[in-house]
């Protein structure tokens, strides 16, 4: 029978009994900030060689004039522009906090893995905005005109 | 023969490869985006088929200088530009090799850990093991053949 108690709501109470040993199993997977952190980094690092892979493959079309033309002029179609910002926001990402592991790891700055965390997140947002505006410039001006956006550190 | 079997000496190297990638990748990042004369992306959006990107008056410039007043500024000769002097071309390829390694051995090394952690059999840990540095070494091959052959 459920009984309401001020710390353990009706719901999680008729439950509790059954679930304890789920709950405690899921406890563990709760995802917090490093546990998120962690995650994307997995992510992004399997996304980045997914990108490796057709880059380099990609990049055998530089054999021959006409091909490596056509490659360029399609990466300059709207959709790869928006994988450009995606691949730069992925990079960005993954580098910033591969650069925290490494100074967690080899300088022991986990005392200080705080601000560290802070530091870099600012760092990576400049990085996307400032590497990124070249594709977010390049589509402003197809969706809202040439010279609708401003060119800033281009 | 410690050192291989931990693994220590990679994990290891994964961390030094992820330092030099961040210079490396600024670097390249600079050369084919942001840098006038040489890079081969623009800032611009191309939806005609056929349609060329329109290169900045360093880009055109430097092409002209370099392939004479009527070489067209396509996005091959803005790139060739940088292979066009001997000794760059010897820096630049030294560069992309370097780069195409340490790019490749952090990649999929990060790959395999990430599939170590899902693959519990240890045969299937072998056979994606060896798929896997085939695979590298395949893309190793393939992109040390255009590097050195660019502009050839």
């Amino acid at each position: 029978m459920a009984v309401d108690t001020q710390d353990r709501p009706t719901a999680t109470a008729s439950e509790s009994s059954t679930t304890a040993r789920q709950e405690s199993r899921f406890q563990r997977y709760r995802v917090r900030t490093g546990m998120f952190a962690w995650l994307m980094h997995r992510l992004t690092g399997v996304g980045l060689v997914v990108y490796l892979i057709i880059h380099i493959w990609g990049l055998t079309s530089l054999t021959d004039p006409e091909t490596f033309n056509a490659l360029i002029a399609k990466y300059h179609s709207p959709i790869f522009k928006v994988g450009e910002f995606a691949l730069l926001v992925a990079v960005a990402y993954h580098a910033m906090n591969g650069l925290r592991i490494v100074l967690i790891d080899f300088l022991g700055w986990s005392p200080k893995q705080k601000r560290l965390f802070v530091t870099l997140g600012a760092v990576t947002a400049i990085i996307i905005l400032v590497g990124g505006w070249p594709s977010i410039y390049s589509l402003g001006e197809w969706i809202f005109g040439p010279g609708s956006m401003p060119s800033l550190f281009l | 023969m410690a050192a291989s079997k931990s693994n220590a000496l990679n994990w290891f190297l994964h961390r030094i490869t992820g330092t030099f990638l961040i210079f490396m990748l600024i670097t390249h990042f600079w050369v084919q985006h942001y840098d006038h004369q040489v890079a081969s992306v623009t800032h611009e959006v191309v939806t005609e088929k056929g349609q060329m990107p329109e290169y900045p008056e360093a880009a055109k410039e430097g092409v002209k200088a370099r392939f004479g007043p009527d070489a067209e500024v396509t996005p091959y000769q803005v790139v060739m530009q940088r292979l066009a002097d001997p000794v760059y071309a010897v820096l630049w390829k030294g560069f992309n090799i370097l780069f195409l390694i340490v790019a490749l051995h952090h990649g999929f090394y990060g790959l395999n850990n990430v599939m170590t952690d899902y693959i519990r059999n240890p045969m299937g840990r072998l056979v994606a093991r060896s798929l896997s540095w085939t695979v590298a070494l395949g893309l190793f091959i393939i992109g040390l053949y255009s590097v050195i052959t660019a502009g050839w």
